[in-house]
C-alpha cells in the first residue's frame, strides 16, 4: 500500500511535475511554499516494511512477530516490540528488544526474517511492553544508553 | 467407556414404542409425552460428527485470527478492536440467537445456513484482509456462532428426547473435543507450512463435510417441538404469557449467575498461567502450554460420555459442585507450585471441570425449560452470564497480576470459584426429573 503511494508520487514527480532527482539520496529539503513534494524512490532491496515480520535468534529460534516499533522524541528507533511465545494465543508476551540487537540483513538462507542477537532464555523472563508505561528493553548495551 | 457412549441411555424409560399422546401437537413418530425420540444410528453418528467438524470449522478462528491479521500489516489497534467487536456481538447476540433458533421449525436448515455464513467470513478473512471486509466478516462470524451453538443443543435434544440428552450432551462434548484438538494440529501443520491464510482457507473447506454430515441427520427423527423444549399449550397464548414462562423461572437465573461466577474464575486462569510458564522456561514453554492445552482437551472426550450418563442416572448439582470443588483446587496448585511439569498435570484437573460444566450447563437449562418451548432462549440468557464472567476474568486477573503477582492472581481466581462453590450449595437446585413430567418438587435443593 505505501509502496504503491511511493511509485504513484514518484510517476508524478516524473511526468514533469518538477520533482528533483528521482532515485537520489535522501533529500530533507526546507518546505517550499507550493512545490510539490520530494521524492526518494528506495529499491525493495534497500528497504522494507517490518510490520508483521518473523524475528528469530541467530540459531534459527522463533522469537515471535514483530508488532510495533518504539521511537524517541527525535524520531530514532529504540525498540522492536515482538509478540514472543505461547502456542495458540496462550501465553504469549509482548517484549521490548533493543532496536540495535535487530539484524535486519536478510541472507540468501533465511530470507525475510529479522534476527535479532538474543536466545529465547534470555528473553523469557523480560518483563511484558505495556502502551504508555516505561519501556523496558531488551538487550540494550552499547550504542544506545539504557533507559531513563 | 466407548461401549458405554454407543449405548442407549439406562435411566428412565428404556427405549419404547410412543404411547399415544393426548391433545399433543407432536409428530406422531418422534415422540412421545415424556419426550422419549428413537433417533437412528445414522442420525446420531451424523450427529456426532457434525458436532466434530463445527469444533474444527471454529478453531479455525480464534488463535489465527491475530497472527494472520499481525502478517498482513495490521496494527494491534486495529486487531484488538476487531476482535473485541467480535465478542461484543458474541456477548449481544446471545439472547437474540436463541429467539431465531427457537422461532425455525427446521435447526438442520438453520445451521446450514450459519455455516455457511461462517465459512464465508473464513473466506474474506483470506482473500481481503482489509479492513472494512475483515470487520464485516468478524461481526458475521460472530452472529451466526451466537445461532449455531443453540442450534447443536437443540438438534441433539429434538433427536434424542429429554432421557437420552444427557449422554447425547457427553458424546457432543467428546467429538468437540477431539474436533478442537485435531483442527488445531492441523491448522498449526498449515500454518506453519504454508501460510496463516491456509488456515483461513481450509477453514471455508471444513465447510463440505460439515454439510455432509449435517445432511446424514435424519430430518423426520428430529422433532422441532422437542428441540425447543416441548411444545405444551403456552405456546399458542400470547408471546408475553410465552416467554414469561420461562422469565419466571428463578431457577434459570441461579444457574445463569452460578455459571458468571464459574467463568469469572476459570476463564483467565489457563491464559496466566501460560504467560507466567512463558516467563519461567523459555525453550520449554511453547511445548509445555501446548500440553496444557491438549491435556484437558484429552480429559474431556475421555469422561464426556460417562459424565453425561451419570448425570443422568444421579442428578446434575453432583457434577456442577465437582467443576467448582476441581477449579478451586486448580487454583491454589497453580498459585503454590512452581514446577512446570506439575503444573501441566494440574491441567487434569481443567479437563474434568470443562467436561463437567459443558455438559452440566446445556442440560440444566433443557431441564429448566422443559414445557416452554424456549430452550435456546434460555440458553443464550446463560450464555449471555458466561460472555459476562469470561470477558471480565482477563481483565481483573490481568490487574490483580500486576500488581500483587501471579499467585495473588490465581488465589484470587480461586476464591471467586469459592464463592460459586458455595452458591451453588446454597441455592441452585437440582434439575434432574428422571425422564418424567417436570415437578415442582424437583426445586428443593438436596
Amino acid at each position: 500500500m505505501r509502496r504503491s503511494l511511493i511509485v504513484a508520487a514518484a510517476i508524478l514527480a516524473g511526468a514533469g511535475l518538477a520533482g528533483p532527482s528521482i532515485g537520489s539520496q535522501l533529500q530533507r529539503t526546507a518546505a517550499q511554499e507550493a512545490a510539490p513534494p520530494a521524492v526518494l524512490i528506495l529499491g525493495s532491496r534497500q528497504a522494507e516494511s517490518v510490520l508483521g515480520k518473523e524475528v528469530r535468534s541467530k540459531s534459527g529460534e522463533s522469537m515471535g512477530r514483530l508488532i510495533d516499533v518504539v521511537v524517541d522524541r527525535t524520531g530514532q528507533p529504540r525498540a522492536a516490540v515482538i509478540d514472543f511465545g505461547g502456542f495458540f494465543g496462550v501465553g504469549n508476551r509482548k517484549i521490548a528488544i533493543d532496536w540495535n540487537a535487530l539484524s535486519f540483513e536478510s541472507d540468501s538462507t533465511r530470507s525475510n526474517v529479522i534476527t535479532v542477537d538474543l536466545t529465547r532464555d534470555q528473553v523469557k523472563a523480560a518483563p511484558e511492553y505495556k502502551d504508555k508505561r516505561a519501556v523496558i528493553v531488551l538487550g540494550s548495551s552499547g550504542s544506545s544508553p539504557p533507559a531513563e | 467407556m466407548n461401549v458405554h457412549a454407543r449405548q442407549r441411555p439406562r435411566d428412565g424409560a428404556e427405549p419404547r414404542p410412543p404411547s399415544p399422546s393426548a391433545g399433543s401437537a407432536a409428530p406422531p413418530l418422534s415422540s412421545g409425552p415424556s419426550g422419549t425420540a428413537h433417533p437412528s444410528r445414522a442420525s446420531q453418528r451424523g450427529l456426532n460428527w457434525f458436532v466434530f467438524f463445527v469444533a474444527d470449522v471454529q478453531t479455525g478462528f480464534g488463535p489465527f485470527v491475530s497472527v494472520y491479521l499481525t502478517t498482513q500489516k495490521w496494527t494491534q489497534v486495529e486487531i484488538g478492536f476487531v476482535l473485541s467487536v467480535g465478542s461484543l456481538i458474541g456477548l449481544l447476540g446471545q439472547m437474540p440467537g436463541g429467539i431465531l433458533v427457537d422461532a425455525a421449525r427446521s435447526e438442520r436448515l438453520v445451521a446450514g445456513v450459519a455455516l455457511c455464513v461462517i465459512a464465508t467470513s473464513a473466506l474474506c478473512y483470506a482473500l481481503f484482509p482489509i479492513f472494512p471486509v475483515v470487520f464485516t466478516a468478524a461481526a458475521l462470524h460472530a452472529m451466526a456462532s451466537c445461532v449455531l451453538g443453540p442450534c447443536i443443543v437443540a438438534l441433539s435434544l429434538g433427536l434424542v428426547g429429554y432421557p437420552g440428552i444427557g449422554a447425547r450432551l457427553g458424546r457432543n462434548a467428546r467429538f468437540a473435543s477431539i474436533g478442537n484438538g485435531v483442527a488445531a494440529a492441523a491448522m498449526g501443520v498449515c500454518g506453519y507450512y504454508f501460510s496463516a491464510q491456509a488456515v483461513f482457507f481450509v477453514t471455508a473447506a471444513m465447510l463440505i463435510p460439515t454439510l455432509i454430515a449435517l445432511s446424514r441427520i435424519r430430518p423426520g427423527e428430529v422433532d422441532p417441538d422437542l428441540a425447543h423444549g416441548g411444545a405444551t399449550p403456552a405456546v399458542s397464548q400470547s408471546p408475553q404469557a410465552s416467554f414469561g414462562s420461562i422469565l419466571r423461572q428463578r431457577r434459570l437465573f441461579i444457574l445463569a449467575g452460578c455459571i458468571a461466577l464459574f467463568h469469572l474464575a476459570n476463564a483467565s486462569m489457563l491464559p496466566l498461567m501460560g504467560s507466567v510458564m512463558t516467563t519461567r522456561s523459555g525453550d520449554w514453554a511453547t511445548v509445555l502450554i501446548a500440553a496444557c492445552i491438549v491435556i484437558p482437551q484429552g480429559v474431556v472426550a475421555l469422561i464426556s460420555p460417562w459424565v453425561g450418563e451419570k448425570a443422568q442416572a444421579w442428578g446434575r448439582r453432583y457434577f456442577v459442585l465437582a467443576a467448582f470443588g476441581a477449579l478451586i483446587v486448580r487454583g491454589l496448585l497453580f498459585a503454590t507450585i512452581t514446577s512446570p511439569y506439575a503444573l501441566v498435570a494440574v491441567q487434569v484437573l481443567d479437563g474434568i471441570t470443562a467436561a463437567c460444566i459443558g455438559i452440566m450447563v446445556p442440560l440444566m437449562i433443557a431441564d429448566i425449560s422443559r414445557g416452554t418451548g424456549h430452550f435456546s432462549f434460555a440458553q443464550g440468557i446463560v450464555g449471555t452470564a458466561v460472555g459476562v464472567g469470561a470477558t471480565i476474568s482477563p481483565t481483573l486477573s490481568g490487574y490483580v497480576s500486576d500488581q500483587f503477582g501471579s499467585p495473588v492472581a490465581f488465589l484470587g481466581l480461586a476464591g471467586i470459584a469459592v464463592a460459586g462453590l458455595l452458591t451453588v450449595w446454597a441455592i441452585l437446585p437440582e434439575t434432574r426429573t428422571g425422564g418424567a413430567a417436570p415437578s415442582e418438587n424437583e426445586m428443593v435443593p438436596r
